[in-house]
């Protein structure tokens, strides 16, 4: 029997079933890459503290070492981004230059309300397709504000949040610790330790910590607030004094023995 | 149905609403868990879709808070429009229709509950399918199947307010002794023409059940 | 009219000069030679009425009605175009309809009449379309009791007591304005409103017509319907008798003119 002629353009699509076949045996495919990350935030008594750690990684590789997760979305707003990296930072900065727009339009300072609702809309529609895991952090008209949203759409308003796979070793600390009417140092301090929780209790989590104080009609961006993994320089010196390795010289060699190299040259 | 997304914030939940002569009482345990992982102790799943109109929400917590959303958005259309305020049927009605027709992208169980000037207290669920129901009572999430023998046992038609918040407190801290994914406070919200009352039974102040 | 025949006529995308768009007030027109048709709101229903003139001896009995239902709750009784009429009261079962899938709950005659108003203005709005020839009036029972209301061709929708159009409009006005509609009852009515149709009728213009009756009360299960045969036979007798009256009261005044 002659078999039709193979076509020589278009899709394939055999590896479609043994994939799915693949996938349903157990065999894990191929996935997005994930920042491991610590990120977290509080309320303290005049404002916000966000703190995120500084390590991007792809599988088991540190990609970055002080990289920035605290995104600017507005003068009054930051948004601390864990999860798909290239997922938060678009994200935050397409939903910035919306709240940009926004509040062109109105001839006001956007709200962080807005800003959350603007987030879990967007990440709804995309039905937890975009990896973002977000802690919204703000002060505008009508006070402080702190949200968690997650990649599906849901959102949490609480007084302490954590997120990200360090988020159990940081929310370990801010259970013990924090409370209500934390002053400005208490909420920085406090936060410091959440991430440096992370930053050495979790694999995904490392390097500095960065924090962001929003207050009333203010913000402070604390970059390398704390650097408790700083290179230090080694105690050894790895120069060698010549004539450390011993050759052959390829003309001595004739009959000679070997000397020590002449590195003179 | 669509079942939960990995990595997708859970209300694994108890919710429960109970009618009385002159309104209704709701209340819900406050975790959300993602996984093993308790991702808010103090969440509130009773939600607000207008005055006097509140929907207890169970399964996806991503879904549920955009449906809420929905319903509000389209409850305060209606009042604009019409000149007053919907009934909690009505309400009930856009729940279902959205629970309906996207019941293949939703896990999503609802409670609605809400007192109008024609019907006073009324209570309707939507289980995940996207069917309606009017009940006496109602009960939802995971920690409900705990409890129906008791609830069934316990409720009476014509209760009184406090009656029903009694009954409420107790129902919801039996469900959340024995259900994993329940726990927390209790919220509690008191539905009335005078207005609604909004209330919280800390962890160590829950009804004591005969294992403690 | 003073604009009439200098172009401005033309199209509902202009204006005249005073600020009058014509086409609009032509549709009007078509209403107005139409037979007469009212609505009485009074405390326990609605009643719609409806001159019916045939042009033909022809013509089956009780065929092409000019009530007609809208929705279970919801009556429609038209004055003007039947072909815009009937394009009306399906768009009106259509939005009955889809607020019910929405709400699970009868649409309430405001809402209805808004929808159907902003329907009628959106066909004067473009030089494309034509606006309909017809007034309806809506009588419709909701959870705030009888309603009645009018969607004339500019869109414009009104709630009434009373309400009446078509040619003999003025004089059916003014005996309704006489009636003590809040006192009424449906059964009042009815035979009111026969009386109203036979009086409005102007025989010397239109010698055949037939009176069209139907209601929404607890006598028709809160339900838009024809009155039963028995009902419409006693309103006309009714009609026919105060007719006759009037007529002999004219001929005494007549009498003592001279």
């Amino acid at each position: 029997m002659a078999l039709p002629a193979e076509a020589s353009t278009g899709f394939k699509f055999d590896n479609v079933k043994r994939n799915q076949l693949l996938g349903d045996k157990g065999y894990k495919l191929p996935t997005a890459t994930k920042t491991g990350t610590t990120i977290v935030g509080l309320i303290f008594k005049d404002g916000v503290v966000l703190g995120a750690d500084t390590r991007a990684t792809a599988g088991t590789i540190v990609a970055d070492k002080n990289c920035e997760k605290i995104h600017y979305l507005a003068p009054n707003m930051y948004c601390c981004g864990a999860g798909t990296a290239a997922d938060t930072e678009f994200t935050t900065s397409m939903i910035s230059s919306q709240l940009a727009l926004h509040s062109l339009n109105t001839g006001r300072e956007a709200r962080v309300v807005t800003a959350m609702t603007m987030l879990k809309q967007y990440l709804f529609r995309y039905q937890g397709h975009i990896g973002a895991a977000l802690v919204l952090g703000g002060y505008d008209v009508t006070g402080p504000h702190l949200f968690t949203i997650y990649p599906h759409g849901s959102t949490d308003k609480l007084p302490f949040v954590t997120m990200g796979s360090g988020s159990l070793a940081a929310m370990s600390v801010f259970e013990s610790r924090w409370r209500e009417g934390l002053s400005r140092e208490e909420g920085i301090e406090l936060v410091k330790d959440a991430i440096e929780a992370g930053v050495f209790n979790d694999l995904g989590s490392g390097s500095n910590v960065d924090v962001c104080v929003l207050t009333k009609g203010n913000v402070e961006y604390l970059r390398g607030y704390s650097r408790p993994n700083e290179r230090v320089f080694k105690e050894q010196s790895y120069k060698f004094a010549p004539g450390t390795t011993e050759f052959i010289d390829p003309a001595a060699a004739q009959g000679e023995d070997a000397t020590a190299m002449d590195v003179s040259a | 149905m669509a079942s939960l997304k990995p990595g997708e914030a859970n209300l694994g939940t108890t919710i429960m609403a109970v009618k009385f002569d002159g309104g209704v009482v709701v209340g819900a345990d406050s975790r959300t868990s993602t996984g093993t992982y308790v991702a808010n102790r103090v969440t509130d799943k009773l939600t607000k879709v207008h005055d006097r109109i509140y929907c207890c929400r169970s399964g996806s917590a991503a879904d549920t808070q955009a449906i809420a959303d929905v319903v509000n958005y389209h409850l305060d259309l209606y009042t604009a429009q019409h000149g007053g305020p919907p009934t909690v049927s009505v309400a009930a009605s856009l729940f279902q229709e959205i629970c309906y027709q996207n019941k293949g992208n939703l896990s999503a169980g609802i409670i609605v509950a809400g007192w109008d000037k024609h019907n006073g207290g009324s209570v309707f669920e939507i289980p995940l399918g996207g069917s309606l129901h009017q009940q006496q009572f109602a009960i939802g999430g995971s920690g409900s199947t705990y409890i129906y023998g008791y609830c069934d046992k316990t409720f009476r038609p014509g209760m009184s307010k406090e009656e029903c918040i009694q009954f409420v407190k107790n129902a919801v801290s039996l469900a959340m002794a024995r259900d994993g994914s329940s726990g927390g406070v209790i919220r509690l919200a008191v539905i009335t023409p005078d207005g609604v009352e909004r209330t919280v039974v800390y962890g160590d102040r829950l009804p004591t059940q005969y294992s403690d | 009219m003073t604009s009439i025949g200098t172009g401005y006529d033309l199209s509902v995308s202009t204006y005249s000069p005073d600020g009058r768009v014509f086409q609009v007030e032509y549709a009007q027109k078509a209403v107005d030679n139409s037979g007469t048709a009212i609505g009485l709101r009074v405390k326990d229903g609605v009643v719609l009425a409806v001159e019916k003139i045939k042009h033909s001896r022809l013509l089956v009995p009780g065929s092409n009605k000019r009530i007609m239902t809208a929705g279970r709750h919801i009556g429609v009784a038209a004055a003007g175009w039947m072909s815009d009429t009937r394009h009306l009261v399906k768009r009106a079962r259509d939005e009955a309809h889809h607020y019910h899938s929405v709400y699970k709950a009868d649409i309430p005659a405001k809402i209805i009449a808004e929808r159907m108003g902003m329907y009628v203005q959106a066909y004067t709005l473009y030089s494309s379309v034509r606006p309909f020839g017809v007034s309806t009036i809506l009588a419709c029972v909701d959870t705030d009791g009888p309603q009645l209301y009018m969607v004339e061709p500019s869109g414009q929708f009104t709630g009434y007591r009373g309400c009446a159009a078509g040619k003999g409009k003025q004089a059916a006005k003014t005996e309704i304005e006489k009636l003590k509609l809040e006192e009424l009852t449906v059964r009042d009515a009815v035979k009111e409103a026969a009386r109203i149709i036979y009086a409005a009728h102007d025989e010397a213009k239109d010698k055949l017509f037939e009176l069209e009756l139907s209601w929404i009360c607890a006598e028709s299960g809160m339900l838009h319907a024809h009155v039963p045969a028995d009902v419409l036979a006693e309103a006309i007798q009714h009609a026919e008798r105060s007719l006759d009256e009037d007529d002999d009261d004219d001929d005494e005044m007549e009498d003592e003119d001279l």
